[in-house]
């Protein structure tokens, strides 16, 4: 019964095209853009690690975390329209609420990876070991489920206007800072110390960290679990609370 | 007038009202909420008996929406305790005891019909089938059409099978037909029909008065978040039926427009006076023969607010 619930909820998700074309196409064609800017060359300083791959994995990210976030992000639309009030009517508790809606916002993060990591394999002949494309992949994949629910938080937050703003607002602060989209090495050393803090931090450094070998992968995992925990803790507090008209 | 028509599915006729039985469909006693100095709802008392199909009635910002959200577990009550079926809020909701058409609610965007029903069925225990649920709210052909595709009325009629689908005992409607023409509503009535032949209990708020006086069995009237009037339909339909008398009329007194025929209330201040009139054709021939300077003379039917204050007699409300 629960399940017949989540593959509605997915089914939504996918549908919205216009979405879908956001989150998937556009990483892929920024990756394309890209590789064309900086040309193939490897980066400096470093072992032969190329920009096609960097810019690869970067991008699978932050498609990812866009979509993830995006997903949760668009509950305020549901809010809005009182459809979460006829959720509260129905046995589904706070915890199934965001597990569900989680759960759909991380599933929606793996098609922009695996198509960016597809034309980075097919087009720009990027070549990993199977445990790099793994880390790339599915490490990635897992590493976007804290944006998953930070974007539930926005839409328990944000209103159906004010949503955009939102998520905007954080894709830039966490995609900089954070390092999906530049490196944090450029960074003086007191921004670099910040950045450390952020989940996006670590989402990035588990894709790029698939290339250099140099992911600390526990620190990873407490780092993206302990803010998954975070903001779910937040999110459940708010759906509980925020049961009157909106 | 309808309990005598109304089949009960639980084997017994309706109990008075003033039984506050541990059967009783719905049980709200000393309910409160206070939002800052406004009283939404200031001591609600209410027992509803299973098969009761009850409007709840009043004007705009009277607390009716609260009192439903209240009872659901939307929101919880300051002080006082809301009971379905002897349970807690919470816990009817769980067991799909209670269905409700909220206010305002809108359906998703991006679902057709038959999946926003199904969405709802998969997450209840013991949900009927959302074929059935269409049906009985009439929108069995529109069940993979897109919920931005549906008009206002099939809209509510798809929230009613939203309602529906958990197979309640109760349903608890929020102004659900506040966007429809009048013969959408009679339509969305008559499906409504099916579901109170079989003995269930139907609360419903609304600020049209003849929806109250035509669908439901008995009318709860609520001002400033209280119950000022509780009766059955022939009740308040009695009192609609009169009149008020407003004039100008030099020397008045209270005592002397009491007095005159077919009066019910007077009011009178310096020259201007208002009749509640039981009567309004008796009063105005007496008003014109025995005070002939009278003039600004104005008779209308009463509204809705006027009726609440002839049936309840309060006239600290008149300022309001």
């Amino acid at each position: 019964m629960k399940a017949a619930y989540l593959g509605l909820e997915a089914k939504r998700a996918l549908r919205n095209s216009r979405f879908l074309m956001f989150t998937v196409v556009f990483p892929v064609v920024l990756y394309i853009i890209d590789v064309a800017a900086f040309g193939k060359g490897n980066v400096p300083g470093t072992s032969g690690v190329p920009y096609t791959a960097v810019l690869m994995v970067s991008l699978g990210a932050f498609g990812a975390f866009m979509a993830a976030m995006n997903t949760g992000a668009r509950t305020a639309v549901e809010r809005s329209v009182g459809w979460q009030r006829q959720l509260r009517l129905t046995p589904l508790k706070p915890t199934g609420y965001l597990v569900a809606k989680a759960a759909v916002g991380t599933l929606v993060a793996l098609p922009p990876i695996v198509l960016v990591s597809l034309v980075g394999l097919l087009m720009e002949h990027v070549h990993l070991s199977a445990g790099a494309w793994a880390q790339a992949v599915l490490g990635v994949w897992v590493a976007s489920i804290p944006f998953a629910v930070l974007g539930l938080l926005v839409g328990q937050l944000a209103t159906a206007e004010t949503m955009q703003v939102f998520t905007s607002g954080l894709m830039i602060v966490l995609g900089f800072l954070g390092g999906i989209l530049i490196p944090v090495q450029v960074f003086p050393q007191w921004l670099s110390n910040i950045s450390q803090v952020l989940p996006s931090y670590w989402l990035a450094q588990v894709g790029q960290g698939s290339l250099y070998g140099n992911t600390d992968i526990g620190k990873a995992v407490l780092w993206l679990a302990g803010w998954t925990v975070v903001f779910a803790f937040l999110v459940v507090r708010r759906y509980q609370r925020d049961s009157a008209r909106v | 007038m309808s309990e005598t028509t109304r089949g009960s599915g639980y084997g017994h006729q309706p109990p008075g009202r003033a039984e506050v039985s541990a059967g009783a469909a719905v049980s709200l006693s000393g309910l409160r909420k206070h939002y800052g100095e406004v009283r939404a709802v200031d001591g609600v008392d209410l027992v509803i008996a299973p098969g009761e199909v009850v409007a709840l009635l009043g004007p705009n910002g009277a607390g009716k929406s609260t009192t439903v959200d209240m009872l659901l577990g939307l929101s919880d009550p300051d002080s006082g305790e809301a009971r379905i079926f002897g349970q807690t809020p919470h816990d009817a909701v769980s067991g799909g005891v209670v269905g409700a058409m909220l206010q305002e609610g809108s359906l998703l965007d991006d679902a057709t019909v038959g999946e926003t029903v199904g969405m709802i069925a998969s997450l209840h225990r013991k949900p009927m089938p959302v074929a059935e649920a269409l049906r009985r709210a009439g929108v069995a052909d529109l069940s993979n059409r897109r919920c931005t595709k549906l008009s206002g009325g099939q809209k509510q009629r798809v929230r009613f099978a939203v309602a529906l689908v958990c197979d309640p005992h109760l349903l608890v409607l929020d102004e659900p037909t506040s966007a429809m023409d009048v013969g959408t509503r009679r339509e969305f009535w008559q499906s409504m029909k099916e579901f109170t032949d079989a003995g269930k209990t139907v609360l419903f708020a609304t600020h049209y008065l003849d929806e109250a006086e035509e669908f439901a069995d008995r009318v709860v009237l609520m001002r400033a978040g209280r119950i000022i009037a509780d009766g059955s339909v022939a009740e308040v339909r009695s009192v609609v039926s009169g009149r008020t008398l407003t004039a100008q009329v030099p020397g008045a007194t209270v005592p002397a427009m009491a007095s005159l025929p077919g009066v019910r209330g007077a009011d009178v201040r310096g020259e201007r006076v208002v009749l509640d009139c039981a009567d309004s054709d008796a009063t105005i021939r007496a008003l014109i023969t025995t005070y002939p300077q009278a003039y600004d003379i104005e008779i209308r039917a009463l509204g809705l607010e006027e009726a609440f204050l002839a049936l309840t007699g309060d006239n600290e409300g008149a300022t309001r």
